[in-house]
């Protein structure tokens, strides 16, 4: 059922545990304050700041709070860039000698693995290509063979007839998109990506399938693209 | 609140200056419909720029009416101020701006978001000028055929700085807007004159008012000419110009938003060659003819984009001397009413504000759009 | 009879021309486009009962883009001795595409197919139809003729031929009801909303004075508020039209829930829907949101200046004036069907291609109206902040509500041209056919994202800062304290100002756009949790040894610091790119922005109304009712936007007008929970949207009889308490010494806050000609 990627897990839970940190202060506190510091008119507590219309209150500061609350959001934001920081290199690796490695030659076969933190490293990759159009996407394999690339169409209930791109586990491709009239952009919901498509430029988009990846799921679009954009769908089969 | 009360009088104009600024108007109410009324309609006259018919185009006429009429109104509450000697020219209190005219901090804040405005435009021109390869480049590298068009840049500049007579209405402009900048300056000095008589000042401003303003109009028909018509040489100067008897317009030449089947005489290769100087031998696309690869001919291109930057941007420009023709307008009308005295010379300073920065930035595009 | 034969005669030489011209169409008659309305003169001019036409393999509904093999038969016609009926037939499908198969027909072009002159001596012939890929209704016309096969006879080919028509209309897999047709449902939403408008204010005017309820003193009286200068009756016209939008926009955000509560719903065609959610956006933002924050201004920053009017005020009357205008091109599109199908951000190229609504255009025409109002609303207020001020009131002594006006309008003014411009050129792109956005001609897709995210993101934060202003003010008057760290609380606005530029990026992740810039985003984005957490912490600290009075603003203001707290932490979660891709443009995002545009802006706004109503009416709301508008609304809200961030982790997918749910695990759509999790949304959205009618009730039960209220009901030191409630016509304020007048604002801090910093003294030297000080000299 779950969507999720281990990687978008992984941040996932590290940032709920961060957020879980930071809603108990600020909640802890204000449901203190909005409980003890009350009175019914006001006048538990004289008028320290001496307000008065028209006289600018007094300061009621503190440096070192104020300092205080400043540094340590900026360094709970450095630690969780820092965290968020590695898997990018593995979202944007270059094509030529990044961790997936260069396009495979004839016969080779890319065996990705999965590290503990969802990242996954490739020998090589290969090339499909992944075209937009309203409303469907067409997938194809360019030179690659059946053993390792597929495409056919299904036909499901409610969006019709989709297409379905059969992809083998344990390999790691590289769709380069392009559109044929306005933006769109695939979301590979159980990888847990999508780029957009464009029109006149080519994008790419890492699809690393992974062994453990769920055999079938969907491919939306999730770029606003006219009509019917909402059954613009697809399907990715991940075979063995 | 009725039309009699003497505080509030009537919101068509004119305007009890004595009384202070004025506290109700139809003209914001009536801009505001003439403006939507012109879009409105605008958009049912043209669509993708295919024309719809001329029953459509009165009701363009009817919205810009309209944006007139509140304009009048406009102005007939404010022709009065400091016609009568009294001037309401609230001053501001807190610092930065302490003493300043309230009025002259707005339209300082006012160009800022008008330097946005030609930011915006600009940054579009850039990304297109330095995305797109550029006519020339796609030409010489060789990398079209004959009869299919290439998209690629080719900046107006190509054709206008092509030879001293079509940069002439653009340079005559440059010339006109400075002209215009230093005129507006001088009846702003005349107004602030104290020790002149008043009809000499009043005739002064009035004279360099009307000079602005038709330096203003002067730039606008050099730019028609520029766009649309062309002009004719005297027979003399024909040796200079390849032997043609006109200057070609843009329009003439067919730099246009829909031009995409662009052809320009310098990307045919036969014009190259019948005319002596050819083409460049270490371009790409010699040595492909060299090699037999590529047969040359012309270069047809898909120029849409460039001509849009072009047209949007100076024709901005354009709407902004427009505007300020407008404001002349009255403005000069006021000065020949003697509108304009040492105490209330500062109007004509904003509208010197406004109008250097359309100096300014057609200092930016004369440049961009017509030299590079 | 002769004209009647020689017009027959006619039109069989043009037909006999055609068929020669157009060696492709030898069949009799020739694809004459435009026959399925009329029927076609050839073979007689008069249909014939006798001619049966059917179309079989047709389904009741389609399924989308799927091919079904029509075939195409007719019985009867004018027998005569040795010949069977025999014909030929033109079929017209609204939508989707026909295609033939064999020899005996043709395509004319996708809507339209007939026999070819092979086929011309048949019974039936076999078309296929695909279906669209859209939801629509398909109607189909057939026209058969049989014919005698006299056509080598005496009376020329045609005479006693019959022909017939039968027309079918097949609907979608999701079948559109004409009977709840949402368009009329908003029409009649609008309209009564309006009315009851209207008669508020007949209302209003009768109550001004019972005796003189007439035309005669009703005219002048409305002219009086359309013509108006006073920035407080414009104050109150922006919070008219900006509650109306409220509304209008809660209406389009109900239909839309109606449409989401149940998997596949019918309720709303896909093409509805795009339109609605457009729509929904378009008027949140920028009829609802924007005219209450210029509400609140204008009411409120000359007040808090002590100033006697805004600079400008009759261009202040033009940038309301512009906005119901405004609204109307807007909302143009949408009664005739063919509104704006682009969502808010309207996307280059579709924004400019023929597939978006026509209404499209009307609504780039609307903005560009915005988007000069916005203008010249910035220029006013920045205006009024540097040089209105009161004497002592230096900038580090503005109150903080005045400061996020001033941080808004900044932000506002900076960035809004480069939006207005985007406008401009989709608006020429669509009428006049210039070529910004046209890909085949080289146009670049995300020129536009920049430039409307240049705006954009600027502008949420636009929407934001006002209402920390008011939470600014609500709390430390609340809390019977001064604010904590007004200094800090000034930089971080002024941080979140700057920041606010540099991070729009974060929207574009997926894009395409370059990864340097998206990493650089990624960075800046972080950094607005530094500002906003100073707020957040300044505010929780300003109650530290307080105490806190509770009055419905004070509820509403904690309201925003719970709400604003979590939609800040939901945001955290973007910058982080990995996570990004799989959140982007999902249910996850719709409900962080409805946290902090709802939970923020709108329960800031909340605050706003029930701090200073007493202030511009001069009437007490009730407090008993304010608290149940609190509860129900916080409670219904919390229960409405909340689960959508599991929707969205899920894999729901905003701007889609249906999802499916499912149960087998593998095909990875929404698990079956999904579809109880959206109804609960649902009737919790409508308890929302109703819960806020106790505000109006509220209202109009202190108009009618509510208690009158003193010049400073809750305690505040800044200046608008120093007024009357309500302040009079021409604002001036109550001086010490009993007269009225501009006040002085005094100083309980021991600092020389007046004198001029380097900044000021620089921008003196530039300003001030040598006359001015030469007359300050004399």
């Amino acid at each position: 059922m779950s969507v999720m990627t281990p990687l978008f897990e992984g941040l996932w839970d590290h940032y709920i545990l961060w957020s879980v940190i930071v809603s108990a202060i600020a909640f802890g506190w204000l449901y203190h304050h909005s409980f003890w510091f009350t009175s019914k008119d006001g006048e538990k507590i004289p008028n320290v700041d001496e307000i008065e219309i028209g006289v600018f209150p007094k300061h009621n500061d503190d440096m070192r709070l104020e300092v205080a609350w400043t540094i340590l959001p900026f360094l709970l934001i450095i630690w969780l860039t820092y965290y968020s920081w590695e898997p990018l290199d593995a979202m944007w690796t270059s094509e030529d000698g990044g961790v997936h490695g260069y396009e495979c030659e004839e016969g080779q076969v890319s065996n990705n693995v999965m590290d503990s933190d969802g990242i996954i490293t490739s020998d090589c990759y290969h090339v499909i290509e992944i075209t937009g159009q309203q409303w469907f996407w067409s997938f194809d394999c360019l030179e690659l063979d059946g053993s390792l690339c597929g495409s056919s169409t299904e036909t499901m209930e409610v969006y019709g007839s989709v297409p379905v791109l059969h992809l083998m586990k344990g390999e790691t491709y590289l769709a380069v998109m392009e559109s044929i009239d306005v933006t769109h952009a695939p979301w590979f919901q159980h990888l847990g990506t999508k780029e957009d498509v464009l029109p006149g430029q080519q994008t790419t988009l890492w699809l690393p399938i992974s062994e453990s990846m769920t055999e079938e799921s969907m491919v939306l679009c999730a770029e606003y693209c006219g009509d019917a954009h909402s059954i613009m769908a697809a399907k990715l089969m991940a075979h063995n | 609140m009725s039309y009699d009360d003497p505080h509030h009088p009537s919101p068509w104009g004119p305007h009890d200056w004595k009384h202070g600024s004025p506290h109700n108007s139809w003209a914001p109410f009536i801009l505001s419909m003439g403006v939507a009324i012109f879009l409105f309609t605008l958009a049912g006259a043209f669509k993708w720029g295919e024309f719809q018919g001329w029953g459509k185009v009165p009701l363009i006429f009817v919205g810009l009416g309209v944006v007139g009429f509140g304009l009048l109104i406009w102005w007939r509450q404010d022709i009065s101020f400091g016609v009568n000697g009294e001037v309401f020219e609230p001053k501001a209190a807190g610092a930065p701006f302490q003493n300043i005219d309230i009025r002259k901090v707005a339209m300082w804040v006012f160009l800022m978001s008008e330097m946005m405005v030609f930011t915006s435009l600009f940054s579009t021109y850039m990304r297109y000028r330095f995305g797109i390869a550029s006519c020339q480049t796609v030409f010489e590298s060789g990398e079209w055929v004959e009869g299919a068009a290439v998209i690629c840049f080719e900046p107006a500049s190509h054709l206008i700085a092509s030879s001293w007579f079509h940069i002439a209405p653009g340079a005559i402009n440059t010339f006109a807007l400075i002209i215009s900048s230093f005129t507006i300056v001088q009846a702003l000095r005349y107004a602030k004159m104290r020790d002149i008589d008043e009809d000499v000042r009043r005739r002064k401003i009035t004279r360099y008012l009307g000079t602005t303003w038709f330096l203003a109009i002067l730039f606008l028909t050099m730019k028609m000419i520029e766009w649309f018509l062309g002009f004719p040489l005297p027979e003399f100067l024909h040796e200079f110009n390849h032997g043609d008897s006109t200057i070609n317009s843009l329009y003439t030449e067919g730099y246009l938003i829909n031009a995409d089947h662009y052809q320009h005489h310098e990307y045919d290769t036969h014009y190259l060659e019948s005319n002596g100087h050819g083409l460049d031998h270490d371009s790409d696309l010699y040595a492909m003819m060299e090699a037999g690869t590529h047969p040359g001919g012309h270069m047809m291109a898909n120029i849409q984009v460039s001509a849009t930057t072009f047209y949007v941007t100076t024709g901005t420009h354009g709407a902004h001397v427009f505007g300020g023709i407008i404001g002349l307008s009255y403005m000069t009308l006021k000065a020949a009413r003697g509108g304009y005295t040492p105490d209330n010379a500062v109007s004509i300073e904003y509208f010197g504000l406004y109008w250097h920065f359309v100096d300014l930035v057609w200092v930016l595009v004369f440049p961009f759009f017509y030299l590079y | 009879m002769v004209g009647k034969r020689s017009k027959g005669a006619i039109v069989a030489l043009v037909v006999i021309a055609a068929m020669l011209a157009l060696p492709s169409a030898q069949s009799f008659p020739t694809g004459i486009s435009g026959v399925q309305q009329s029927g076609c003169n050839c073979h007689g001019a008069v249909p014939s009962d006798s001619v049966v036409a059917s179309i079989d393999g047709l389904p009741e509904s389609y399924n989308y883009s799927e091919a079904y093999e029509l075939t195409i038969s007719f019985q009867g016609g004018p027998s005569q001795e040795g010949n069977v009926n025999q014909g030929g037939f033109h079929l017209w499908a609204s939508e989707g595409t026909l295609s033939v198969s064999d020899a005996t027909a043709q395509l004319y072009n996708q809507n339209e197919a007939g026999h070819t002159g092979a086929g011309n001596d048949q019974l039936s012939w076999t078309v296929t139809w695909t279906a669209p890929a859209t939801d629509k209704n398909v109607d189909f016309v057939l026209h058969v003729n049989s014919v005698n096969g006299n056509a080598d006879g005496v009376g020329g080919g045609t005479s006693g031929d019959m022909w017939s028509k039968v027309a079918i209309s097949v609907g979608g897999p999701v079948e559109v009801l004409e009977a709840t047709d949402p368009f009329v449902v908003l029409g009649v939403l609008i309209i009564v909303s309006a009315s009851l408008l209207a008669i508020t204010l007949a209302y209003v005017f009768y109550r001004k004075d019972p005796d003189a309820f007439d035309w005669d003193n009703f005219a002048p009286w409305l002219a009086g508020w359309m013509t108006s200068t006073d920035h407080k009756k414009i104050g109150t016209l922006y919070f008219v039209a900006g509650l109306f939008f409220l509304g209008v926009g809660g209406i389009m955000a109900m239909i839309i829930r109606i449409q989401l509560s149940v998997p596949g719903n019918d309720f709303l065609t896909q093409e509805q829907y795009n339109q609605f959610f457009t729509l929904h956006g378009t008027t949140m933002i920028f009829l609802a949101a924007m005219p209450m924050i210029n509400g609140f201004a204008n009411w409120m920053v000359p007040l808090q200046l002590g100033a006697e009017d805004l600079a400008l005020p009759r261009i202040n009357a033009m940038s309301f004036w512009l906005q119901p205008f405004a609204a109307l091109l807007i909302f143009t599109g949408i009664f005739s069907g063919h509104g704006a199908d682009t969502g808010w951000t309207g996307y280059a190229p579709y924004v400019v291609s023929e597939g978006a609504h026509y209404g499209t255009t009307m609504w780039a025409a609307g903005q560009i109206m915005l988007v000069a109002s916005s203008t010249l609303t910035g220029i006013n207020f920045l205006t009024t902040m540097a040089v209105m001020r009161a004497p002592g009131m230096g900038w580090m002594q503005m109150p903080l509500f005045s400061w996020s006006i001033l941080v808004a309008n900044v932000m506002l003014f900076l960035s809004i041209p480069a939006f207005g411009v985007g406008l401009i050129q989709v608006y020429l792109d669509r009428v006049v056919g210039t070529a910004f956005y046209d890909i085949a001609a080289g146009g670049d897709p995300l020129l536009w994202s920049h430039l409307f995210w240049y705006f954009g993101h600027p502008e949420v934060y636009v929407v934001v800062v006002p209402s920390f202003g008011i939470i600014s003010e609500v709390i430390a008057t609340s809390s019977r304290r001064s604010i904590f760290g007004y200094r800090s609380m000034v930089y971080a606005m002024a941080g979140i100002g700057i920041v606010a530029f540099i991070v729009y990026g974060h929207h574009m992740f997926t894009s395409g756009m370059s990864p340097t810039l998206r990493f650089v985003t990624m960075l800046t984005t972080m950094l607005v949790a530094v500002p906003t957490g100073i707020k957040v912490f300044n505010w929780l600290m300003t109650m530290h040894g307080g105490s806190l009075v509770y009055r419905t603003h004070t509820l509403w203001a904690l309201g925003f610091l719970v709400t604003f707290t979590l939609g800040g932490i939901s945001g955290m979660f973007f910058p982080s790119i990995a996570m990004d891709t799989h959140l982007h443009e999902s249910y996850f995002v719709v409900a962080h922005f409805h946290y902090v545009l709802v939970g923020g802006t709108v329960f800031g706004f909340f605050a706003g109304i029930y701090y200073w109503w007493p202030k511009a009416t001069g009437k007490m709301l009730s407090e008993k009712l304010g608290v149940l508008h609190f509860l129900t609304a916080f409670v219904s809200y919390n229960a409405l936007f909340w689960p959508m961030h599991r929707l969205g982790v899920w894999g729901m997918t905003r701007r889609h007008h249906t999802y499916f749910v499912t149960t087998e695990e593998a095909l990875g759509s929404l698990p079956m929970e999904a579809a109880g999790w959206n109804m609960f949304i649902t009737v919790s959205a409508f308890l929302f949207f109703f819960s806020n009618f106790i505000l109006v009730f509220n209202i109009i039960v202190s108009s009618i009889r509510g208690e009158d209220a003193p010049d400073d009901p809750w305690g505040g030191w800044s200046f608008e308490w120093m007024t009357s409630s309500p302040p009079p016509a021409h604002t001036l304020y109550k001086l010490n010494d009993g007269s009225w007048g501009i006040p002085t604002l005094k100083d309980a801090n021991e600092h020389i806050a007046n004198e001029p910093g380097w900044l000021s003294s620089w921008f003196q030297r530039l300003l001030v000609t040598d006359e001015d000080t030469e007359e300050e000299s004399h």
